[in-house]
C-alpha cells in the first residue's frame, strides 16, 4: 500500500515536472511596448462585505485596487519597512512615535493630504466596535496631528513594531470626504495610483488612472477588480483572457495553467502553513515523545506532491525557509517509522479508543490530508478517525482544549510583515489563539524579549530561537508551506507578486496591445 | 368559494409562510454548533482570532445577547413597518442587498424556465406523438441522462468548451446578455428533463382521451386535434411543475451563482447563513418565499384559465 501510494505521488510529481519543463521552454517574444490606454482586469478572491470598513478585510480590496495607501510600506524585495505616505519616522520616547508626512500629496478628490486626515482615518479604525489587529486600542492609544506634516502615535507600551503596523492595509488613509453617515465611500477618495469610480455591487470595482499621483506617471489607464470567490473560475478567467491577473489559484487548477503558454504562473512562499495541531494540554499529546512520533510518521514530501499537486512545499518547521527569521539548518523531517514506533512505546501511551483528526471543511484538501495522516499513523500503531466539520462549529471545543488533533492553517504575518503576533497569540501560555494549548516558560521569555527588542536583526534571532523551541518540543506537526500562486496573462508587464496580497495595481503595472 | 375568500386564503397562507420561514432561518445560529458572533467577525476579518471583549462588544452592538424571542420580536416589529433591518456584517440595510439580488435571480430563473418550457413542449409533443418509436426513445433517454447530471459537473464542462476552447461566451460575471447564456442553459437543463417527461405524459394521456377521439370523429385533422385539444390538455401538468421549479430556483441556484460569480439570491442567502448574518438571511428567505407564493398563485390562475373544462363550464353557466 505504501509503495503504491508513493508510486502515485512520484507519478504526479513527474507529471508536474514535465509540465513545468514545457512551460519553461516556451520562447519569449521581444517585449512589446506598453499601451498607455490599456486597462487590466484582476480576478480577486475576496469580495468586500463590510461596507468598505477599513478595519475589515475590505481594506485589502482597496489596497489591491491601487487606491488605498498607508504611511509605510513593506517591501517584499528588501524585507524592510519603506516610506510611502510618510517619508521618515522616529521613536521620540518609549511610547511615542512621530511620522513626517510626504509633502505635495493630494487625495484623488483634490483635497490636500495632511496630518489631520491621517489622524482621522486611524482614529476611525481605533473606534470601531471590532477594530483591526494592527490598529487597535491595545496597540495604539492615540493618534494626533502635531502640525500639518507630522503625525504623533502614542502606544500603551513600548512598541518597536509600530512602523510595521502603519504598513497594514487597515492603517490606510482616506480623504475626510470618504467618511459619510452611511459608511465609507472610497470612490475618488484615496491617494493611490488608481481611483475607484464605480462599483457593481457584489461583482466588481472599476478604476481609472489617478492623473495627479504623487509618485509620478501611472502606466495603465485603469482597470477592474472582479470579486470572484471561486478559485477554479479565477483560473478559467485568466485562461480565457477575461482576466489579466488571477490571484490565489487553487492547487487543482495549477497543472492546467502551467500547460497554457498564454499564462505565466507565479509562485512565492506565502506566510501560511498547513498544520496538524496537536492538543498539548491533555493526554495523549501532552507527551513530547508521542508528538515527535507523529512528526516522524508523516511523509511530508509525498503529501505536498499528491494532495497539493505542487502548490505547496513540505514544511521544515513553524516558519517558511525563505523567511528572514527561519533557521536555515532545519530540514524537512524525515520519515522514520522504526524510530517513531520506539517513541510511541516510550510515551507509554496505551490506546483504548481511536484518536480523532478534525479536518475543517473550509479547506477542501484537508480531507485528503487527513486520510493520508490516518493511514500513516496506522503504521506506528496509532488508530485515528477523521471527522470533517466547519471551523466555526468546532472552534469552541478547540479553544477550550477538548480535541485531539485538528488540521488548520495560520497566517504568520497576520496584518504586519512580522510574525510576533502569531508567535504570541498562537504559542505563548496566555496566547488568545493558542490552539495547541502549548505552554513553555522559556519560550514565553524569548517572546517577551522580542516584543521589546528594537534592533531588527536581534529580534529576528529571537524569533529563530523561539521557533527552535517549538520545533524541538514538536508543539505541532507543520505539514506544508502553502504557496501564493497567481496566474498572469502574457500581455501584462511590471507585475510583482505580493504574497501578502496588498499591492497589485501599482503605477508600474502595464499591458501591451 | 367566492373570489374574495380565495384571495384572503392566499394572503393568510403567504403571511404564515413568511412567518414560519423567517423564524426557521432565525433559529439557525441557535441550533448550530459554534459561536455565531465569531462567525460574523470572521466574515469581516479572515483571520480567526478575536478576543472575548471584542466578541462581547460586537454582540452588544446588534443586541445578540437578548433572549431569542425578544430578538425575533424586534425583527418582526421592524419587518411589519417594511424595515428588514441591518446586516450584522456590513451594517448596511438588508434591503440594499436583497433587492438587487432578487432581481438578478428572477432574471436568471425566469430565463431558464422560459427556455425550459419552450424546449420541453417541443420535445414532449414530439415524443408523445411518436410514442414507442426512435424519436421517443432518443428523447426519453436524453432527458433521463440530463436528470442525473448535477450542475457542478456540467458547468465546468460547458465553460471549458464555450469559454475556454471556443471563446464564444464569457466564463463568469453578470454584465451582458452573453454572460447569462451559460448559467441559464445550465439551470434550464434539469427542468427541461422534468418538464419533457410531464408534457409527454400529459399529451399521451390527452391523445387517448374521449374528447380527442370525438373531435377526430367530427372530422378534425390530426394537426388540428393536436393544437386545439391535445396540447392544451396535455400541458396542464406542466404549469404546476413550473411553479414548483421556479420556487426552487429562486433560492437553489447557489452552485451556478458561485461558479459564474453571479450576485444572486441563492448565493446571498447561503453566505448569510454560513456567516450567521441572520437579518440578511431572513430578508432573503422572506423575499424568496413571497416571490414563490406569488408565482405559484399566478400559475394557479393561469392553470384555471387554461383549463378547457372551466371555460366550457363558464359558457354553459
Amino acid at each position: 500500500m505504501k509503495l503504491g501510494r508513493l508510486s502515485v505521488a512520484a507519478g504526479l510529481a513527474a507529471t508536474a515536472l514535465a509540465l513545468t519543463s514545457c512551460s519553461s521552454t516556451a520562447t519569449t517574444a521581444p517585449q512589446a511596448a506598453a499601451d498607455s490606454e490599456a486597462r487590466v482586469v484582476v480576478a480577486n478572491f475576496r469580495a468586500p462585505v463590510s461596507n468598505w470598513a477599513l478595519e475589515s478585510d475590505d481594506a485589502y480590496v482597496l489596497s489591491i485596487a491601487g487606491c488605498l495607501e498607508t504611511l509605510t510600506k513593506y517591501d517584499q524585495g528588501t524585507k524592510q519597512i519603506e516610506p510611502m505616505l510618510a517619508t521618515s519616522w522616529k521613536q521620540t520616547s518609549d511610547t511615542v512615535w512621530e511620522f513626517e508626512l510626504r509633502k505635495n500629496v493630494t487625495f484623488q478628490d483634490g483635497t490636500a493630504f495632511d496630518a489631520k486626515a491621517v489622524a482621522a482615518s486611524l482614529n476611525h479604525v481605533l473606534e470601531a466596535t471590532a477594530p483591526a489587529r494592527a490598529v487597535n486600542p491595545k496597540t495604539i492609544k492615540q493618534v494626533d496631528a502635531v502640525d500639518a506634516d507630522t503625525v504623533r502615535v502614542t502606544t500603551p507600551a513600548a512598541d518597536p513594531l509600530l512602523p510595521y503596523r502603519m504598513a497594514s492595509v487597515n492603517a490606510g488613509v482616506l480623504s475626510p470626504a470618504a467618511y459619510t453617515k452611511t459608511g465609507i465611500d472610497p470612490m475618488n477618495h484615496c491617494t493611490g495610483p488608481f481611483a475607484p469610480v464605480s462599483e457593481k455591487a457584489g461583482q466588481s470595482l472599476t478604476l481609472d488612472r489617478n492623473e495627479n499621483y504623487w509618485d509620478g506617471e501611472v502606466k495603465l489607464a485603469g482597470g477592474e477588480i472582479r470579486y470572484i470567490t471561486e478559485g477554479a473560475t479565477r483560473a478559467t478567467q485568466v485562461q480565457t483572457g477575461e482576466a489579466d491577473i488571477s490571484m490565489s489559484i487553487p492547487a487543482t487548477s495549477l497543472a492546467t495553467l502551467e500547460a497554457d503558454d498564454q499564462v505565466s504562473v507565479l509562485k512565492a512562499d506565502s506566510p501560511r502553513t498547513s498544520t496538524l495541531y496537536l492538543n498539548n494540554s491533555r493526554a495523549p499529546f501532552d507527551n513530547v515523545d508521542l508528538r515527535k512520533a507523529a512528526t516522524m510518521a508523516l511523509d511530508l514530501p509525498a503529501m505536498a506532491a499528491s494532495v497539493y499537486e505542487g502548490a505547496a512545499q513540505p514544511a521544515t518547521g513553524p516558519f517558511a525557509p525563505s523567511e528572514p527569521w527561519a533557521n536555515p539548518d532545519l530540514a524537512v523531517p524525515q520519515v522514520n517509522i522504526e524510530e517513531a514506533k520506539k517513541l510511541v512505546e516510550a510515551s507509554g501511551y496505551q490506546q483504548d479508543k481511536p484518536l480523532e483528526i478534525i479536518a475543517i471543511t473550509e479547506r477542501a484538501e484537508f480531507a485528503g490530508v487527513a486520510a493520508i495522516i490516518q493511514e500513516q499513523f496506522k503504521q506506528i500503531g496509532l488508530q485515528a478517525n477523521v471527522v470533517t466539520k466547519s471551523y466555526g462549529a468546532v472552534e469552541p471545543d478547540v479553544l477550550a482544549g477538548k480535541y485531539d488533533m485538528i488540521l488548520s492553517q495560520r497566517n504568520r504575518m497576520i496584518d504586519i510583515a512580522d510574525p510576533i503576533g502569531f508567535l504570541q497569540a498562537d504559542y505563548t501560555c496566555q496566547g488568545g489563539y493558542n490552539l495547541s494549548h502549548y505552554c513553555n516558560k522559556d519560550y514565553d521569555k524569548l517572546i517577551d524579549q522580542a516584543l521589546a527588542e528594537k534592533d531588527q536583526t536581534k529580534r529576528h534571532d529571537l524569533y529563530r530561537q523561539a521557533g527552535d523551541i517549538l520545533a524541538e518540543d514538536a508543539a505541532n506537526v507543520w505539514l506544508v508551506n502553502e504557496q501564493a500562486i497567481d496566474g498572469v496573462g502574457s500581455k501584462v508587464q511590471g507585475y510583482v507578486q505580493d504574497p501578502l496580497t496588498r499591492y497589485v495595481m501599482t503605477k508600474d503595472l502595464a499591458k501591451t496591445k | 368559494m367566492s373570489p374574495l375568500a380565495t384571495v384572503l386564503r392566499r394572503v393568510i397562507g403567504l403571511g404564515a409562510a413568511v412567518l414560519l420561514s423567517s423564524f426557521a432561518v432565525f433559529l439557525v445560529p441557535f441550533v448550530s454548533p459554534g459561536d455565531p458572533v465569531r462567525n460574523l467577525l470572521r466574515a469581516r476579518m479572515d483571520f480567526g482570532e478575536a478576543d472575548e471583549a471584542t466578541v462581547q462588544a460586537y454582540a452588544e452592538q446588534f443586541g445578540l445577547h437578548d433572549p431569542m424571542l425578544v430578538q425575533f420580536g424586534r425583527w418582526l416589529g421592524r419587518f411589519a413597518t417594511g424595515d428588514m433591518g441591518l446586516s450584522h456584517i456590513s451594517g448596511t440595510p438588508v434591503a440594499d442587498q436583497v433587492v438587487p439580488a432578487i432581481g438578478v435571480t428572477l432574471s436568471l430563473a425566469g430565463s431558464a424556465l422560459l427556455l425550459a418550457i419552450i424546449v420541453a413542449v417541443v420535445l414532449g409533443v414530439v415524443s408523445a406523438t411518436r410514442a414507442g418509436r426512435w424519436p421517443d426513445r432518443l428523447i426519453t433517454s436524453a432527458t433521463h441522462a440530463l436528470i442525473a447530471i448535477p450542475e457542478y459537473a456540467l458547468a465546468p464542462l460547458l465553460v471549458l468548451l464555450f469559454a475556454v476552447r471556443w471563446s464564444l461566451l464569457p466564463s463568469a460575471g453578470y454584465d451582458s446578455p452573453a454572460s447569462l447564456v451559460l448559467p441559464v442553459l445550465i439551470l434550464a437543463l434539469r427542468p427541461i428533463s422534468f418538464f419533457t417527461v410531464a408534457v409527454r405524459s400529459g399529451v399521451l394521456q390527452a391523445l387517448g382521451s374521449e374528447h380527442v377521439l370525438a373531435a377526430r370523429a367530427r372530422g378534425l385533422s390530426r394537426t388540428q386535434a393536436l393544437t386545439r385539444h391535445v396540447v392544451p390538455h396535455g400541458l396542464l401538468p406542466l404549469w404546476t411543475m413550473v411553479g414548483v421549479w421556479f420556487a426552487g430556483l429562486l433560492g437553489g441556484s447557489v452552485i451556478v451563482e458561485v461558479i459564474f460569480a453571479i450576485p444572486g439570491m441563492g448565493r446571498l442567502i447561503f453566505d448569510a447563513i454560513t456567516d450567521a448574518d441572520i437579518p440578511v438571511a431572513q430578508g432573503g428567505v422572506v423575499v424568496v418565499v413571497t416571490c414563490a407564493v406569488l408565482v405559484t398563485g399566478i400559475i394557479d390562475l393561469v392553470h384555471k384559465l387554461s383549463d378547457p373544462t372551466v371555460r366550457i363550464g363558464v359558457r354553459h353557466g
